[in-house]
């Protein structure tokens, strides 16, 4: 929950202030007054907070939720939180492939407009994970098996490997399963959409 | 029945602003292929929908891709302050 303290003179202009501090949206936010201050008994001095009183998770599945009524889409929302700090949205719909797009292009946007819409609620940054139709489990399966070919390939040949590019979630998935390999090392080459793993063989 | 896109769109600019009073939605134009959306918002919001190296507004432009490709459309959006 995000809070903010702070003086104004005016009651009217508190929220203004406050929704321009917190930048949120004035509806979310509740104004409570603290202390009441005179000065010469003619100027007027409030002591306020401010308080954004949503759970973000909520506000998560609520914008999730109304972006599959404006599309028509009929969509199952399951929302988990494994502690304070992640939050997990796995969404089943009738065209999941439509929603995940071209190597999870699509997936990916939408996790990062969600995620960026309930970290605007929070004041600690959370995680949040959005997975269609169990893609990302898969996507896991399917890299694992690509490290292990690969990186065996490279053990045998002794030749390094370069991967396609992908993004930071696919290569950490990599990496962590390549990392107790004794004669292959894992690197990350490239900047921003050009990032892409090689797998190099060890010096023995 | 089609998918109201200047509505998808509203809401999923709408939590990212400020100035919810100055924020315009409106189809620019449309044919059977085509469809071409503008986003007028408040200059001090225009940061905020557009995102560091533009990855909010690609974000939306992704979605609302995606949702017009189910009725095989294009749709191109265009973000722009008064």
């Amino acid at each position: 929950m995000r809070k903010l303290q702070f003086e104004i003179k005016s009651l009217d202009k508190a929220l203004d202030y406050a929704s321009q501090e917190l930048r949120i949206n004035k509806n979310v936010i509740e104004i409570n007054v603290i202390e009441k201050k005179s000065l010469l008994g003619l100027k007027k001095l409030y002591k306020v907070e401010a308080i954004v009183n949503v759970d973000p998770a909520e506000i998560g599945y609520k914008t999730l939720k109304e972006m599959f009524d404006n599309m028509q889409l009929d969509a199952q929302i399951e929302m988990k939180r494994r502690n304070d700090k992640e939050i997990s949205y796995s969404i089943n719909t009738t065209e999941n492939p439509l929603l995940i797009g071209k190597n999870g292009k699509t997936l990916e946007n939408l996790q990062f407009y969600i995620r960026n819409i309930v970290n605007l609620y929070s004041d600690e940054h959370l995680i949040v994970l959005v997975d269609i139709g169990g893609y990302k489990e898969n996507r896991k399966k399917q890299l694992e098996i690509l490290a292990t070919k690969t990186a065996k390939e490279v053990a045998r040949t002794r030749i390094e490997a370069k991967l396609y590019p992908m993004n930071a979630y696919e290569r950490r998935i990599i990496h962590t399963k390549l990392s107790d390999w004794r004669d292959v090392s894992t690197i990350s080459e490239g900047e921003g959409q050009e990032r892409h793993l090689v797998i190099k063989p060890k010096r023995r | 029945m089609a998918v109201n896109y200047e509505k998808l769109i509203n809401d999923l600019v709408q939590p990212l602003v400020m100035h919810p009073e100055d924020l315009m939605v409106k189809k620019f134009s449309e044919d059977d292929k085509m469809l071409t959306i503008q986003i007028i918002v408040h200059q001090d919001d225009l940061g905020r929908v557009i995102g560091k190296n533009g990855r909010i507004a690609n974000a939306i432009r992704t979605i609302a891709y995606a949702s017009a490709s189910r009725e095989h459309k294009k749709i191109s959006i265009n973000i722009d302050s008064f």
